[in-house]
C-alpha cells in the first residue's frame, strides 16, 4: 500500500492542477479548459485567443510554479530534517527562508531582475546559503544539533533578517512601486507569475532534486548519530554540508518566485512520514507531491476568495501551518516522538 | 603511540594497542578514561592528535569510507534515533558499505540483515518502530546492524547496555564465536565479571594510557583493579561473583 501511496498522490496532483486551472473568479471555466486542452486532438472547437491567453500564459505558470515550489519547499524541509537529525528544523524555522528573502528583496528593490532573471533567484540562494551556514556555526556543537540550539538560532537568525528586510524595504520606500513589490511578494503570492518564473522554480526544483536523489540512503544513515554513520561508510559532515546546500537551493528559487511560504517545509515532512514511514527512498517522492499538492490547493483558495480580501498565499500556508506546528510542539512536551 | 586531547583535557596519551584476528579484547577503566575516545579514533571517526591507526598496515584516515566501513563495523554507546524506522530498516542500513548509489537490496543483502536479526535473537520485534522498543531490543538491533556489516573487525562501546542478563550474555558468547571464527573484537565495557571469562586480553585505559594489557586473569589483578578502579577486589564469595553461563 505504501509503495502505492506516490501514485494515488500523482493522480490527486493532476486533478488539483486541473481544478487550479479551470476555477476562478472570473472566466474561462472548466468546459473552455477541456475545449483548450483537446482543441489540439481535432475533437473539439479551438477557444478563443483571449481564453487561451489566459490558460497558456497566465494560469499555467502560476500552477507549476505552485507544483514545483511546493514540491521544492517540502524536500527541503525532509532533507533538512534528516540533515540535523532533528523535526523541527525547515527552512523557515531556522531561518534559511528568511535569509532567501533578504536576499530576493535585495534583488528585487534593485530591479537586478530587468539584467537577468536569474539575478533575483541567485541573490535568494546567497542569502539562504549564508544564514544556514551561520545555523551551521551557531547551532552546532561537534556536529550534532539540538532542538534548543536550532530554535534558538533560528529565532535570532528570522529576527535579524526580517529586520534587514524591513530595512531594505523602508530604505526603497521613496520608490512606490518597488516597495510594495517587495512588500506583496514577502507575504508569498503567485499573481503575475510567467514562464520565467516557472522554468526558473521547475528548473531550481529538477537541478537541486537530481543532486539529492542519489544520496538518498546517506540521509536515512545520517539520521543515525555521526560515529554511527561514519562508520557505515558516510563522511557525516561533508554528506551534511552537501545535502543542506541542496536545500539552500530548493528553498532559494521557490522564494525567489513565490515569495515568504510559511510552513510548507516544516508540516508536510511530518504528514509523509505518517503516511510511507522515515526512509527516504519513498519518504521524498510522497513529501514532494503532499508539497506540490497542498501548495496548489492553498492557491487556489487565494484565488476563489473574494477579491477585496486580497489573500497571500503564505498567509493561507501560515494559517494552515501554525496549529500544527503548535500541534508538534505540545507532542514533544508530552515526551512523545516527532 | 596514540594521542587525544579534547578541550582543555588530554584524553588519551600515548596509547598502542593492537587488535589481531581471532581476538576478543575487552576495553576497560574508568568513567572519562577515554575508551570511547580511542574507539573513535581507531575507526577514524576523529583524528588523533599524535600517532596513528593502522588497518590491514594502512592508516585508517586513507581508506575511502566505504572500503573502511566493510572492514571495520561500530556499535556506539547511543544509538537513540529521531525517526520511526522499524528494527529492520535499520538493519538494513548496515549493507550500505556494500552497495552502489542506486543500487537496490540484492538478495545477499536481505540474507546478511535476516542472519544479523537471527543472531541477535531480534527478528520477532524486527518490524516494529524502533521507538517501541525497549532500550536492551534498540541495543540489539545497533549490534544487528554492525553485524550486518559482515565486517572483519568489530567495534563494540558498551554493547550490553540495557541487555537482560540472558540476551548480555548471548552477544558475549556470539562476541566469542565471531572471534574464534576469525574477526577481531574489541568491547568497551564496564561488565568485567561478564566478558573477562571469554576475552583473550583486557586492556586497561589509566591516565590517558594503555596502562595494563595482559590476559585477563593477569590484568585483573587485586594490585590492577586498585589501582585503575580504586577498589578494592575479594576472592569471590559464595553468592558473588557467579559464573554465568547459558
Amino acid at each position: 500500500m505504501k509503495r502505492k501511496l506516490p501514485f494515488f498522490l500523482v493522480a490527486v496532483l493532476v486533478g488539483v492542477a486541473v481544478l487550479h486551472l479551470s476555477f476562478s473568479r472570473v472566466s474561462p471555466g472548466f468546459s473552455t479548459l477541456l475545449e483548450w486542452m483537446f482543441a489540439w486532438t481535432g475533437a473539439t472547437d479551438a477557444v478563443t485567443e483571449p481564453d487561451q491567453f489566459v490558460f497558456a500564459s497566465i494560469r499555467t505558470p502560476r500552477m507549476l510554479v505552485a507544483v514545483f515550489g511546493g514540491a521544492a519547499l517540502a524536500l527541503a524541509g525532509t532533507v533538512m530534517q534528516a540533515s540535523f537529525r532533528n523535526p523541527l528544523a525547515s527552512p523557515d524555522i531556522i531561518g534559511t527562508a528568511a535569509g532567501a528573502a533578504f536576499g530576493g528583496a535585495v534583488a528585487i528593490v534593485n530591479d537586478w531582475s530587468q539584467v537577468s532573471v536569474l539575478f533575483t533567484p541567485l541573490a535568494a540562494l546567497v542569502g539562504a546559503v549564508g544564514v544556514t551556514s551561520l545555523v551551521f556555526v551557531l547551532a552546532g556543537s561537534h556536529g550534532r544539533f539540538s532542538v534548543t540550539n536550532l530554535l534558538l538560532a533560528g529565532v535570532a537568525l528570522n529576527t535579524l533578517f526580517g529586520a534587514l528586510t524591513s530595512f531594505v524595504v523602508t530604505m526603497a520606500l521613496s520608490n512606490y512601486l518597488a516597495s510594495s513589490e517587495v512588500l506583496f511578494w514577502l507575504m508569498g503570492g503567485l499573481d503575475n507569475r510567467t514562464w520565467d518564473h516557472a522554468l526558473i522554480t521547475a528548473g531550481g526544483f529538477v537541478l537541486f532534486t537530481m543532486m539529492v536523489l542519489p544520496r538518498v540512503r546517506e540521509l536515512d544513515l545520517l539520521t543515525l548519530r555521526d560515529d554511527s554513520a561514519h562508520s557505515l561508510g558516510v563522511d557525516a559532515a561533508k554528506a551534511r554540508r552537501y545535502l543542506v546546500w541542496c536545500a539552500c537551493g530548493l528553498t532559494a528559487t521557490t522564494v525567489a518566485n513565490s515569495g515568504g511560504i510559511a510552513f510548507v517545509g516544516l508540516i508536510v515532512p511530518h504528514l509523509a512520514r505518517l503516511m510511507v514511514g522515515p526512509a527516504h527512498r519513498l519518504l521524498l517522492p510522497t513529501a514532494a507531491l503532499l508539497g506540490a499538492i497542498l501548495m496548489v490547493v492553498s492557491d487556489l483558495g487565494c484565488r476563489v476568495a473574494p477579491a477585496h480580501w486580497n489573500l497571500r498565499l503564505g498567509v493561507v500556508t501560515a494559517i494552515a501551518g501554525a496549529p500544527y506546528f503548535l500541534y508538534l510542539l505540545a507532542r514533544q512536551r508530552r515526551g512523545e516522538q516527532l | 603511540m596514540l594521542s587525544k586531547q579534547l578541550g582543555q583535557k588530554t584524553v588519551l596519551h600515548g596509547v598502542t594497542m593492537q587488535v589481531a584476528p581471532g581476538e576478543l579484547v575487552l576495553l576497560a577503566g574508568r568513567n572519562g578514561a577515554g575508551k570511547s575516545t580511542l574507539l573513535r579514533c581507531l575507526i577514524g571517526a576523529i583524528e588523533p592528535d599524535a600517532g596513528g591507526v593502522q588497518l590491514d598496515g594502512k592508516p585508517i584516515l586513507s581508506w575511502q569510507p566505504k572500503a573502511r566501513a566493510r572492514e571495520v563495523a561500530f556499535v556506539p554507546q547511543d544509538t537513540e534515533v529521531p525517526f520511526e524506522f522499524t528494527g529492520r530498516e535499520l538493519v538494513t542500513m548496515g549493507r550500505h558499505p556494500h552497495r552502489g548509489r542506486s543500487e537496490t537490496l540484492r538478495a545477499e543483502d536481505v540474507a546478511a540483515v535476516a542472519r544479523a536479526l537471527q543472531l541477535l535473537d531480534a527478528e520477532a520485534f524486527s518490524e516494529r518502530s524502533v521507538i517501541t522498543l525497549s532500550g536492551g531490543e534498540q541495543r540489539r538491533i545497533a549490534v544487528a546492524r554492525a553485524l550486518a556489516t559482515e565486517a572483519r573487525l568489530l567495534l563494540l562501546d558498551e554493547p550490553t547496555n540495557n541487555l537482560d542478563l540472558e540476551h548480555a550474555l548471548q552477544l558475549v558468547v556470539l562476541l566469542r564465536r565471531l572471534a574464534d571464527e576469525g574477526h577481531g573484537v574489541l568491547v568497551a565495557s564496564h561488565d568485567l565479571n561478564l566478558f573477562a571469562p571469554h576475552c583473550d586480553r583486557v586492556v586497561l585505559l589509566h591516565n590517558g594510557r594503555a596502562d595494563v594489557d595482559q590476559p585477563p586473569e593477569e590484568a585483573l589483578s587485586r594490585q590492577n583493579v586498585e589501582r585503575v578502579f580504586g577498589v578494592r577486589s575479594h576472592q569471590p564469595t559464595k553468592f558473588f561473583p557467579r559464573e554465568f553461563r547459558l
